[in-house]
């Protein structure tokens, strides 16, 4: 079966600072996948290079069969990025946003219609779509770039600290905006995040990454059983240990 | 794909023509402040011609001679407000005026006539109160002496009458009347080259002005549409957006065009008013300028208008090459107002100079410049001197191809991610 991801032997280097050290994983269509690790772990460094937006000193990364590198363009018609300090145009209210980012992935107003009513439903901002996004709060808009990322029904959706910096309403119902999505959509899902109770209430499989490298994977009761660990947190700091 | 670059373009468009800050800073600043400046202006130069209509003067008159009583009549026949002092010494009479309103003391002393029918000097002094620092006392001031030439005039006109019966005096003042003709673009004029002076004066100026203006903008404009990417943290989604990186770069400079151009022409419309309130109380030229041979022709203007497109072109991708190295808005602007050097340098000295009469070292400086030539496009325009323009476009266009090819360059790489200026040494 075609891997949705599959990255082997990927390494990085940002002049000497090395941020990947042979990193390699693959993810089955419809997986949530998610990579967890301290910061300066190389977890943003893997999702920019599998969102075409650098490129790897060596190694390969394939999405659904596809060169990241030399087939660039037509890995981005088919993934979602929402990096994890985003934002979106100030002056452009929610609605022209959503429009201008649909208007690259569909042709017809139709569909262009369709996938704006439809990141309607997941940001829930309802009337608020119409105010300019400068009026936005930080929870508003990490919503609307989730549903942003999402309405264009991408066959993977790359998600970078999705609730990152907001309050525990905002964070609650991106969860289950994520959580629906990929069920009903059947959609594979790249996470990375800081936060174990989103890991594991999203993710079917996870790894723990250090060093730019992996040091466990697994689904997230297999590591908790590995590791005796009561919970994700108590696993990561028994791995960290001793690694 | 076009629809793509239009998506771009749009967006580019909407979202900056709607930022306050571009709005305020490139479109309603310049809209407002050239007619509120050219208003002032013309406001105290009114108010300065409304003081010196109402100058009131004293005299004193210490002569009793018939040139003292007709200077008196000169003046009263010119409605000039006059009021005679009885003679005193000058310090108790400037004492007395200062409690009036009256500016000015002219006192005809004893001898005044005598000297001259004698055929020598008459004195006269003239002394002005200042009450303060301004244009319109200074004025007040030297309102006196139009009277005074008047006189003067009348004076030597009769003694050439008295001298010369049978000739016009007139002709024994101005004894040679000149009658200039101008050859320019191989057609005889029938005008002084004084005349031409502030015609060619307002093209030298005011085309590399506006040359100056809209590249300088271009710039700053192109140079916030990359850096808010980064400060507001959207280039990183845009960047992976199913567009070809050239399309992202092409609307940039699109959008930025746009916005440029409406500031451009905001300035413009600025400028005009305040061109017009500041010279309304001066005489207009009765010149056609399409009979000197001022008036560009077709062809001329539309080789003016490549040239200028292909250097707002350049402008825009040599801002967006530095400020792609910013983080944000402000370290942008700081980095690309060097630029505005390339702009502003050829722009002034060509404004004074013509460029073969510069030293050899600053005429390879300035040929080296590529907005040196959109000045030199615009002086040949007027000249129909169409090899230079061609060759000016030429050096141009090869300029804005390299730019372009370094700003492709950029965007196909993650260096449009990851370029960062550091002001800290490498050490």
């Amino acid at each position: 079966m075609e891997k949705a991801i599959e990255v082997i032997n990927l390494h990085k280097y940002f002049g000497k600072i090395k941020a990947l050290n042979g990193l390699s994983f693959t993810v089955d269509p419809g997986e949530i996948y998610g990579l967890i690790g301290p910061n300066g772990a190389g977890k943003t460094t893997a999702l920019r290079i599998l969102a075409t937006l650098i490129r790897p000193t060596s190694g390969s990364a394939r999405i659904f069969g596809l060169d990241v590198e030399r087939e660039a363009n037509k890995v981005r018609r088919i993934i979602g990025y929402l990096p994890e300090e985003a934002g979106a145009y100030r002056n452009l209210s929610g609605t022209e946003y959503l429009k201008f980012i649909a208007n690259f992935y569909f042709r017809n107003k139709r569909e262009i219609k369709e996938a704006v009513y439809e990141a309607e439903e997941i940001s829930g901002l309802g009337e608020r779509l119409r105010d300019k996004i400068k009026t936005y709060s930080k929870g508003m808009i990490r919503r609307l770039l989730i549903a942003r990322t999402l309405m264009i029904k991408p066959k993977l959706a790359i998600l970078d600290e999705p609730t990152s910096g907001i309050d525990i309403i905002h964070a609650y119902h991106i969860r289950r905006i994520i959580k629906n999505y990929a069920k009903n959509y059947k959609v594979t899902i790249l996470l990375s995040s800081h936060n174990m109770f989103e890991v594991e209430f999203l993710c079917t499989r996870i790894a723990f990454i250090n060093k730019g490298r992996i040091l466990v994977e697994g689904s997230p009761e297999e590591i908790k059983t590995r590791y005796e660990a009561r919970d994700l947190e108590e696993a990561f700091m028994e791995v960290a240990r001793s690694a | 794909m076009p629809n793509a670059l239009g998506n771009l373009i749009r967006k580019e468009a909407k979202d900056m023509l709607r930022d306050p800050k571009i709005l305020l800073s490139m479109i309603l600043m310049p809209l407002l402040m050239f007619p509120i400046m050219g208003a002032a202006i013309s406001l105290s130069t009114s108010t300065i011609k409304e003081a010196t209509r109402s100058v009131a003067m004293a005299i004193m008159k210490i002569d009793e001679g018939t040139i003292s009583n007709q200077l008196i009549s000169s003046f009263k026949a010119l409605n000039i407000s006059l009021i005679e002092v009885k003679p005193s010494p000058v310090e108790e009479a400037i004492q007395n005026l200062r409690q009036t309103n009256i500016t000015t003391l002219i006192i005809i002393p004893k001898g005044f006539t005598e000297n001259i029918t004698s055929g020598l000097k008459g004195e006269l002094r003239v002394y002005s109160i200042l009450r303060s620092i301004s244009l319109s006392e200074v004025a007040k001031a030297s309102v006196v002496n139009v009277p005074i030439s008047i006189y003067e005039r009348t004076l030597v006109r009769r003694a050439i009458a008295q001298a010369f019966p049978d000739r016009d005096p007139e002709n024994v003042l101005d004894p040679v009347d000149v009658k200039n003709f101008v050859i320019f673009k191989g057609k005889l004029l029938n005008v002084s080259p004084q005349l031409l002076q502030g015609i060619f004066m307002s093209q030298s100026f005011g085309f590399p002005m506006v040359i100056m203006l809209l590249l300088i903008s271009a710039m700053q404009i192109a140079a916030t549409s990359i850096s808010i990417e980064k400060e507001e943290k959207t280039l990183e989604t845009l960047l992976t957006l199913p567009v070809g990186r050239i399309s992202i770069l092409a609307g940039k400079l699109a959008g930025s065009t746009i916005v440029a151009a409406a500031g451009a022409a905001a300035s413009l419309i600025g400028i005009n008013f305040y061109v017009a309130s500041i010279f309304s109380f001066m005489p207009s030229t009765s010149i056609d300028l399409a009979e000197v041979g001022l008036q560009l022709s077709p062809l001329a203007y539309l080789l003016l208008g490549l040239t200028m497109f292909v250097a707002i072109i350049s402008a825009l991708a040599l801002a967006i090459c530095i400020a792609v190295y910013s983080e944000n808005v402000r370290e942008a602007q700081s980095l690309v107002s060097p630029l505005s050097l390339l702009v502003m340098l050829p722009s002034v000295i060509l404004m004074f100079a013509d460029i073969e009469a510069l030293p050899v070292f600053l005429q390879v400086v300035l040929y080296l410049i590529p907005y040196t030539h959109v000045v030199l496009a615009s002086k040949a325009a007027f000249m129909e001197n169409y090899a230079v323009m061609l060759r000016s476009i030429s050096y141009i266009t090869m300029f804005t191809i390299l730019i372009l090819y370094v700003a492709a360059r950029i965007f196909m790489t993650e260096k449009v991610v990851t370029a960062r200026f550091s002001w800290r040494r490498k050490r």
